[in-house]
């Protein structure tokens, strides 16, 4: 239980900065929907649990956060990525790729391929 | 990097809570309302819009929780928590919060107080002397056990012959007349080797120190280094002072530095104002062959351990250097071995003096503190059980067993550490005040106790340790509370008092040896202020002389005494005049001599021994003890009459069997005397001592090198013959000061000194304690009535009488209380009798305390049982 939300606490993290990346300063509700959007209603997890994350990023300093006005002009908390953040996730990102292409790699072995 | 920044972040949001909370809440509002409109215009209806994006968003608090975690450190804040309530439960208590805070912080205060002194004396002998501790004690010891001292050319074998030690360092305590012609004044040094202040690690205030040359051969330069309060007082502090020429024992000096402020010399307590070359010890001391003769054993040996060597193997080396100084120079080194020893097993010093009665005055105190703790625990636990159903509501709701005794620890961990703060600021007045000790004897002394880390870390501890001793009855208690039970109305459950009462017996017992211990001690302070010494202080001025800088002969000693007596005989205020050389009730004692008696025969082994004063004609008569039987002694320049000696009653009683002592001789080591006299017995040592038998010899036979002066005045006021009796001496020889001078009274005074200090302490804590179990008492007994006002009701409704219900509580509750009132009185019988008074049992206290105690307690019943007995039946049976 405990180990499927880290992976999944860290993949979030993960999409956190990349949104950020692609879209700039964004608030919570922005980064909610895109994530949404893009992973297609597939990642149905409760939008709160966000924050924590969120949280945890401008904690560590790859995101950094002030008070702006949303769509409907109400105060709301604007996210932009730090400079930190921008390295972490280039980092992340190679990471990713090179995990996912392992990963990748291991469904394409057949067992006719074994030597 | 990521991992430390984010707790440092931790750490700074703990202090901003309030502000994130509120930030959070707003974003999660913001949140939900961009969701409601993006539904709203999905075209859902307005209620229905925002419930599902509350959906969406999912479990407030769940995340709010998570969010938390994240943010800050969760104990912390717990723990802050806790200690908030904790603050405010006391804030509630304001009356049994002070109570408990100053009870603790007298109890820790004192304690810490003595330890402070414990601490100095064992751990820190050289004040002002960074790494003391690394400092050994290197003793030439004898066959019988007896430390003389080292012989300066011992000192310059051992230097090279331990080499696990680095820098052996020698000194000697020397007496110094300082000033010039007429205005002496008599103070203490110390004549060190050349490498004493280098191996001391010390850095001059001003100026420099001595050089190891300047130690090396005899007539070297005469150079002495002055200590920061000489500094400060003759000089002014001026940095012109170094240069500048000193007389010291009629010899031209030259100041080359000043020491650091702290350092007060190698013999606490003891401070020294002037370091001198030992080279110089001839030129000082009169011609003295301290410097060439093996067998005048008058310096002390320190020294460090060299790095990587142990104890042992210096102990080794020094053996064996001693076992060859005694093969080569048989007569002065023969039998002579030698020890290595830390400075807490000092064979001479505050620290025998001092010690033994330290440890017992901290082992009292820290039962004081024990019994303070069991107060404390009794009221917190009679408290706690008020609070049942508080701690009840706090189960129901979720609330741990951990997070229960969490509560309950952090409560009175505050109360402890509070307690605690104050008590180490009473420790740091205590101290200070305790620095300003009067000089003993001729010496001037200097305690350099403070409250350093180690003593406050020790009041903190001390706190903490009382803290959790008081914590763990009542966190017991209520963590083990049945919220069912605690809820439920309270007075038809049992009391618990067992616990409660077990604890009132331990702490009236500790109390109990607290009380006996303090009134022993008061009664005998007490009685040594009102006892007849049996002789008569009042109206007699004490001075005293010292001819050692001359080296003089016996002859010129005793021609001294007697025209300084003339002198001081003609002056026309003195009633008599005396010299002796001893003071009754001094603090080091009156030495004691063995002896045969002419017409004795000793049947079992040993020696006869008595107290043994040499005074000169005229003595008695200052005294005013009567001699009972033949004459004072033969006047000083008499020269046909045999030598003489004066016994006292007890002597003859003891040692005589009561015959006719008089022409009777006596045998000492120093000759053979014929005894003339009889004098009444007095007071010697100590006020309360058994009868001592003690012989007095004569000035005359037996002239000394120093002397106290004794003057009687005419008028009674003896303070005013200071001046006259400085006169005569600057008359008689204008180089040597009349120092110690004071009356008989003060000297009495000052030698309480030690003795004041606890009596103070005791005057002030003995109460306190009393007060404290009367408290104690008062509240469970008060708590365990309250509970069982239903009861009571019943029994008074029944038609019990007022009376027999006050009775019936009062019994209850005395049975744990004479338990521990027996416990402690035996327990103080028993060590009163193997540790304090040796075997003497001081009746009237060991009936009186437990008496006084009782009674205290008796009353603390007997109030909240009446108030009970008079509750009108029917409120009670009401009442819930």
């Amino acid at each position: 239980m405990k180990q499927k939300a880290d992976v999944l606490q860290g993949t979030l993290a993960l999409m956190v900065l990349k949104t950020l990346d692609v879209l700039g300063p964004l608030h919570g509700y922005g980064i909610a929907r895109r994530i949404e959007q893009i992973s297609g209603g597939l990642l149905a997890v409760n939008q709160g649990t966000l924050y924590p994350v969120l949280l945890k990023l401008e904690q560590e300093g790859a995101i950094a956060s002030e008070w702006g006005a949303s769509e409907n002009n109400r105060r709301a908390r604007f996210y932009r990525l730090t400079r930190e953040g921008r390295k972490q996730l280039q980092v992340e990102t190679q990471d990713w790729e090179q995990t996912a292409a392992i990963i990748a790699r291991f469904f394409e072995v057949k067992t006719e391929d074994l030597p | 990097m990521r991992a430390l920044r984010r707790f440092l972040n931790r750490v700074i949001n703990l202090a901003r809570r309030r502000e994130q909370d509120e930030r959070l809440r707003e974003e999660i509002e913001e949140h939900i309302a961009l969701q409601t409109a993006e539904n709203l215009r999905a075209g859902l209806s307005a209620v229905e819009a925002r419930r599902q994006a509350m959906l969406k968003f999912g479990g407030v608090e769940a995340m709010k929780q998570d969010y938390r975690a994240e943010r800050g450190l969760l104990f912390i804040e717990n723990l802050l928590g806790d200690l908030r309530n904790a603050g405010r439960t006391i804030r509630r208590m304001p009356g049994l919060a002070a109570v408990i805070i100053v009870s603790l912080a007298i109890g820790i205060g004192v304690n810490t107080t003595i330890f402070s002194w414990i601490h100095m004396i064992l751990f820190q002998p050289l004040p002002g002397v960074s790494g003391a501790s690394n400092f050994l004690l290197v003793e030439p010891r004898t066959e019988t056990g007896g430390y003389p001292g080292a012989s300066w050319l011992e000192y310059r074998a051992l230097q090279t012959q331990v080499p696990a030690l680095r820098d052996v360092v020698a000194f000697q305590m020397v007496p110094l007349n300082v000033g010039g012609t007429g205005q002496t004044e008599r103070t203490f040094g110390q004549l060190v080797s050349g490498n004493y202040f280098s191996a001391l690690g010390l850095k001059p205030a001003i100026g420099r120190f001595i050089r190891p040359e300047e130690a090396e051969r005899r007539g070297t330069e005469p150079v002495i280094v002055i200590s920061y309060d000489y500094w400060q007082t003759r000089f002014g502090g001026a940095p012109g002072a170094v240069g500048q020429k000193v007389r010291v024992n009629e010899r031209d000096l030259i100041i080359i530095g000043v020491a650091p402020r702290e350092f007060q010399g190698t013999m606490l307590p003891l401070k020294f104002e002037l370091w001198a070359p030992a080279t110089l010890a001839p030129a000082l001391l009169g011609g003295t062959r301290d410097l060439e003769d093996r067998s005048v054993r008058a310096f002390s040996l320190i020294g460090m351990l060299r790095p990587g060597a142990t104890r042992e193997e210096a102990q080794a080396e020094f053996s064996t250097a001693m076992a060859q100084l005694a093969h080569d120079y048989p007569e002065a080194s023969a039998g002579i071995g030698g020890e290595i020893l830390p400075f807490w097993k000092s064979p001479r010093g505050p620290q025998r003096l001092l010690i033994s009665g330290l440890a017992i005055l901290q082992g009292v105190m820290l039962l004081l503190l024990l019994a303070v703790c069991g107060n404390t625990a009794n009221l917190m636990l009679a408290r706690g059980s008020a609070r049942q159903r508080e701690m009840a509501v706090r189960v129901a709701l979720g609330a741990g067993r951990w997070r229960i005794v969490s509560l309950v620890l952090s409560e009175n961990m505050l109360l402890a550490l509070l307690g605690a703060s104050l008590g180490a600021a009473i420790a740091v007045w205590g101290t200070t005040a305790l620095r300003v000790a009067p000089m003993i004897g001729a010496f001037p002394i200097l305690f350099p106790t403070r409250v350093d880390e180690l003593t406050l870390a020790l009041a903190i501890l001390l706190g903490a340790a009382c803290g959790l001793i008081f914590s763990a009855a009542p966190a017991v208690h209520l963590a083990r509370l049945d919220p069912q039970d605690g809820l439920r109305s309270s007075s038809n459950t049992p009391p618990r008092s067992r616990a409660r009462k077990v604890l009132m017996g331990v702490e009236v017992g500790l109390a109990m040896v607290v009380l006996i211990a303090a009134a022993l001690f008061l009664q005998s302070f007490r009685s040594a202020r009102q006892t007849d010494p049996r002789f008569r202080p009042e109206g007699v001025l004490l001075a005293a002389y010292d001819l050692s800088g001359r080296n003089p002969d016996e002859a010129s000693e005793r021609e001294f005494a007697a025209r300084l007596l003339e002198r001081l005989r003609s002056l026309p205020d003195v009633e008599e005049a005396a010299i002796a050389t001893n003071v009754p009730l001094d603090l080091h004692g009156i030495p004691a001599r063995s002896f045969t008696v002419q017409g004795r025969v000793r049947t079992e082994a040993g020696q006869d021994r008595a107290i043994s004063n040499t005074v000169t004609p005229g003595y008695f008569k200052v005294m005013a003890i009567p001699l009972l039987e033949g004459n004072d002694f033969a006047e000083m320049g008499d020269t046909a009459a045999p030598a003489q000696a004066i016994v006292n009653e007890e002597f003859v009683r003891r040692y005589l069997n009561g015959a006719d002592a008089i022409g009777r001789r006596i045998q000492t080591r120093a000759g053979s005397f014929a005894i003339v006299g009889v004098a009444r017995n007095s007071v010697y040592n100590a006020f309360g001592e058994p009868a001592q038998p003690a012989v007095y010899f004569s000035y005359r036979d037996l002239p000394a090198i120093q002397g106290e002066i004794h003057l009687r005045t005419r008028s009674g006021n003896e303070t005013a013959l200071t001046s006259e009796a400085r006169a005569v001496l600057r008359d008689l020889d204008p180089m040597l000061p009349l120092y110690d001078v004071r009356t008989f009274s003060q000297h009495i005074e000052r030698n309480l000194y030690l003795r004041r200090i606890p009596a103070r302490m005791f005057v002030v804590l003995g109460p306190l304690l009393l007060g404290l179990a009367a408290i104690g008492i008062y509240a469970v007994v008060s708590y365990a009535v309250a509970r069982r006002t239903r009861e009571i009701g019943v029994r008074l409704a029944f038609g019990a009488t007022s009376g027999r219900v006050v009775l019936q509580i009062i019994r209850e509750n005395l049975g744990a209380i004479t338990w521990g009132t027996a416990i402690g009185w035996v327990l103080a019988l028993v060590i009163s009798v193997r540790a304090i008074t040796k075997g003497v049992i001081n009746l009237p206290v060991f009936i009186a305390v437990p008496a006084i105690l009782l009674g205290i307690a008796t009353l603390a019943c007997w109030i909240p049982a009446r108030r009970a007995s008079r509750i009108d039946p029917m409120a009670a049976l009401r009442h819930e």
